[in-house]
């Protein structure tokens, strides 16, 4: 299929039809929490204004808090699990960024051997539609990290902004038969195809990029660099930089007891707080700021790359943007990779 | 402020010379407009990299938890100097360690106030002038008087200068007294309901992700009560049950011991209002006990400590 | 779709006091459907996690072997909140218990070589299963020695099993204590003195060792000494862990993570990743 054009003024309408068959998720500048993804009920809800939300639409597929399974303290300890429907959902208006870190997390929870039943059942029969970003930020750094503000991975149609249109780019089988199911769409005229290079061009012009070449070679011997004592410094070890991350994936697991019935429930968990690797014992193999810093430049830049063959990080910038004492990861990965990091 | 900027970095070179310190905990520029971030300088380390600006917004005092056996000298504004005397006062660290190098504040600016100016477009640059800061965005540029745009926690600040210091940057900053508390009288007007459905609000957007807790100087339990699984005070979500729990036991623990340095709402990601709690429960301790924390170096937190003439309408 | 999180339901259907502190209670757990104890195949060296509902889950490897049918043995440490739990549990109540997770120890290079368990205080668990294991098929194996010790006589676990084993002429038992009493007529000294002593011979031998950090530590070196080499050094690793399944992220030591990867590791393995656990 060739590249469509969709008007802006019809991309409203256009969701609005697929409200009978789709859970439709969206940026929403929303009353309480500001600019988030979630779940819309009408299209008017839906804002395209901003480039991207604060917090990233991981929860959609990873939910903050999951409840597990109940349980009955009546009978013998039944299990109750939790009902999930099978709705199909659209995630839109996701940046590509974020898709990318999808398919990040798809390597974590559906690795095979084991599937998280959770994470299945909330992204299977989902489709996402991605708008470009053709004015980045300045904290944006996709490309350093092998993405574009352009990239379809994790996307079944990729949307381009030309001015007065959007350019949409079939990625996937199901990408496509959802745009030919739509009359609103027609084909792509060569002024449409120039514009949307134009815009690709202009954004992959401004979106920065530094040179991390050498990170791996740094990171494969630099376990013991002093330069991680340096780095930590000034974290304050809160959870902003892992919630907040799209591809940041650890939690941890408890209950909750009631009288009658009680909840096994997992919730968000964050490398950065102390008690994170604190054994029961009281031991902790991460027992400062410097080693759980470590551990999260370590995971997403070399340890997922051993096993993913990909950086655990799209570059979405939000840890930059959030951080309270401007722990910048930009510059830790400059510095790492070039001669900051000190002698190993 | 640039000759205070100059006068700071003397200042600690000279300290460094003397061999009076190991560390310095100041500001140095930010990766990003309107930021600055926390820097730790050694001996060796270049004193031209320390920056006094309005966009110095961290709560220094913070760090000093992190470096309890070293000799460390630190840039206090008026907030920092009085968390310092509170930590003073807790032995939390230790006078003969320290050297309180207290700068004139005027405040510092809230980039959510910039952020809702330039309608969430990005900044791109940004200068202080003399009269207000010159902001570039979408293209553009605009300058705003810093009245508008700084914290709102400066903007009722009644301690511009270190309360206390060892050594003084440059001329104190006039202090005109402002009454801290009129948005709280509004908010006591507010029927129980009202207030009540207020917080809800404000707290149901945490995340629990802590850094009100992290950034906060006053915070240094080795165990929080809100970690603790034995006993498990309360629930461990991010639902609003427990997180409220967690936002009231954290305001009260705050109760005389608070100085309104607004690093917990600078550093809140979801930007929770936090600071109406503990401003609250700062205005009762001040008419309850006559007691404004941190501001004299020998006067304890009142629940730290018992005078016959507390206020005991509470035993009846 | 199979989902990873439900455990299975088990009865206690025992529970023995194992040390005089009381700190260490075995459990013999029986679970409750027929099909899940079909689905419940492990190999000496794997792990569970054991639910209390209410009060969480905490990994535990299998003590028992799974040529023992009809019972899951796990023996636990009073440490924290979901260990407390367990220690309050009366026989007849139930938990869950989600399994069989990680790797076990590699018995099939085991076959036809020396085997030598060198075991610590309460981390004697996973061998007791192995050793139970290997001598179901005693002859794939030639000479097992094991050599385990505890602070003091009151602190080994298994004390009958460890007369009856002491007793036969198939394994070399080396059963010493810290610190003896009147009754303890054993050798007494520390395993890694114990072990040079008993010198057993590395030649085609695989040595496995459980036990807590100091005494691997002081180990290690004599092992080396007497010619294992790190390959033949088989070590079973204990990390903070959550899900078990290597999604939670807590357990890693590099880019292995102990629940998935582990918790059986050699030296050799070891000795590639970070010094963080």
């Amino acid at each position: 299929m060739e590249e469509q054009v969709i008007e802006k003024k019809d991309i409203k309408s256009w969701i609005e039809g697929l409200f009978a068959d789709y859970e439709v998720y969206a940026p929403v500048l929303d009353e309480k929490k500001g600019k988030v993804y979630k779940k819309v009920e009408s299209t008017e809800d839906i804002n395209l204004e901003f480039l991207n939300s604060k917090n990233s639409p991981k929860d959609i597929y990873f939910p903050q808090t999951e409840r597990l399974f109940s349980f009955s303290r009546k009978d013998e300890m039944g299990l109750i699990p939790p009902h999930m429907d099978d709705k199909k959902k659209i995630v839109f208006g996701i940046r590509p960024c974020d898709a990318m870190a999808f398919t990040m997390l798809d390597k974590v929870f559906v690795s095979g051997e084991n599937n998280d039943f959770y994470f299945i059942k909330r992204s299977e029969n989902t489709l996402t539609i991605g708008i470009g970003c053709i004015k980045p930020d300045s904290t944006c750094f996709c490309k350093v990290v092998g993405g574009e503000p352009s990239s379809e991975e994790g996307l079944d149609i990729l949307l381009i902004d030309t001015g007065k249109e959007y350019v949409a780019e079939p990625v996937t089988d199901k990408g496509k038969s959802l745009i030919e199911g739509s009359s609103f769409f027609k084909e792509a005229t060569p002024e449409n195809i120039r514009l949307k290079e134009e815009a690709i061009t202009n954004a992959n012009e401004k979106i920065q990029e530094f040179d991390i070449s050498g990170l791996k070679e740094r990171l494969d011997r630099g376990f013991d660099l002093p330069v991680w004592a340096k780095i930590h410094e000034k974290c304050v070890g809160c959870g902003i930089c892992t919630f907040l991350c799209p591809t940041c994936h650890c939690f941890d697991i408890l209950d909750e007891e009631g009288k009658e019935y009680g909840e096994r429930i997992r919730i968000w968990d964050s490398c950065q707080f102390p008690l994170f690797t604190k054994h029961a014992s009281g031991a902790n193999p991460r027992p400062t700021g410097k080693e759980r810093m470590r551990q999260r430049i370590m995971h997403k830049f070399k340890y997922f790359v051993e096993n993913n063959d990909i950086f655990a990080c799209v570059g979405c910038g939000r840890c930059v943007k959030y951080c309270p004492v401007n722990l910048d990861i930009r510059e830790v990965l400059k510095s790492l990779a070039g001669d900051g990091g000190g002698k190993s | 402020m640039e000759t205070n900027e100059n006068e700071i970095r003397l200042t600690v070179k000279k300290l460094f010379d003397e061999d009076k310190i190991d560390i310095l905990i100041g500001y140095s520029p930010g990766t990003l407009p309107l930021r600055t971030s926390p820097v730790f300088l050694r001996k060796e380390d270049d004193v031209e990299v320390l920056v006094w600006n309005s966009f110095c917004e961290n709560t220094l005092s913070n760090y000093l938890k992190n470096y309890k056996d070293k000799r460390v000298g630190i840039v206090a504004k008026g907030c920092d100097s009085r968390l310092i005397n509170l930590l003073l006062l807790e032995s939390q660290v230790k006078k003969e360690n320290l050297v309180v190098i207290g700068v004139p504040c005027r405040g510092v600016i809230d980039r959510k106030k910039i952020d809702k100016i330039t309608g969430g477009m990005e900044v791109t640059g940004s200068e202080e002038k003399e009269d207000g800061i010159l902001i570039f965005f979408d293209g553009t540029d605009k300058k705003v008087t810093k009245a508008d745009i700084l914290h709102d926690s400066c903007m009722i600040c009644n301690y511009k200068n270190a309360v206390s210091s060892d050594i003084f940057i440059g001329e104190k900053e006039k202090e005109e007294k402002v009454d801290p508390y009129n948005k709280i009288r509004e908010m006591e007007e507010n029927s129980t309901d009202e207030r009540w459905n207020y917080f809800n609000k404000e707290i149901e957007k945490c995340i629990r992700c802590y850094a009100c807790r992290n950034v906060c100087p006053m915070c240094y339990c080795q165990e929080c009560f809100v970690d603790c699984t034995d006993p498990e005070w309360f629930g461990k979500t991010a639902e609003i049950k427990d997180t409220k729990m967690f936002h009231i036991v954290r305001a009260y623990h705050m109760a005389g011991r608070c100085v309104d340095c607004g690093a917990c709402v600078k550093a809140c990601p979801m930007d929770v209002d936090l600071r109406f709690l503990t401003k609250k429960i700062e205005k009762d301790v001040l008419e309850f006990f006559a007691y404004e924390a941190g501001v004299k170096d020998d006067e304890p937190p009142p629940f730290t400590t018992f005078k016959p003439e507390d206020p005991q309408e509470f035993i009846r | 779709m199979k989902n990873p999180y439900l455990p299975f339901s088990a009865r206690v259907d025992r529970v023995k006091i194992e040390t005089e502190d009381n700190n260490i209670k075995s459990f013999d757990f029986i679970l409750l459907n027929k099909s899940d104890e079909d689905a419940f195949t492990y190999l000496p060296g794997q792990f569970a996690e054991v639910s209390v509902f209410g009060k969480g889950e905490a990994p535990f490897g299998m003590a028992s072997s799974p040529t023992e049918s009809g019972y899951l043995k796990f023996s636990i440490n009073k440490v924290g909140v979901v260990t407390e739990a367990l220690h309050n549990l009366e026989e007849g109540e139930i938990v869950g218990i989600r399994g069989p997770l990680g790797n076990h120890y590699p018995l099939d290079e085991f076959e036809g070589k020396d085997v030598v368990i060198v075991g610590g205080g309460f981390a004697f668990t996973t061998l007791r299963s192995l050793l139970i294991y290997m001598q179901k098929s005693r002859d794939k194996y030639k000479d097992i020695t094991v050599i385990y010790g505890a602070r003091s006589p009151g602190l080994l676990l298994y004390r009958d099993e460890l007369e009856k084993w002491q007793n036969q002429d198939d394994l070399k038992m080396h059963i010493t204590v810290d610190k003896g009493d009147e009754s303890w007529n054993g050798l007494v000294g520390f395993v890694p003195n114990v072990t040079k002593d008993a010198a057993p011979s590395s030649e085609n031998a695989y040595v496995i060792v459980c036990g807590p950090p100091i005494m691997i530590k002081f180990t290690i070196p004599v092992l080396t000494e007497l010619g294992f080499t790190p390959d033949r050094i088989i070590l079973s690793l204990e990390m903070r862990m959550k899900c078990g399944i290597g999604m939670c992220g807590r357990c890693n030591i590099g880019s292995k993570y102990v629940c998935k990867d582990g918790p059986v590791f050699t030296l050799e393995e070891l000795r590639k990743l970070p010094d963080e656990y």
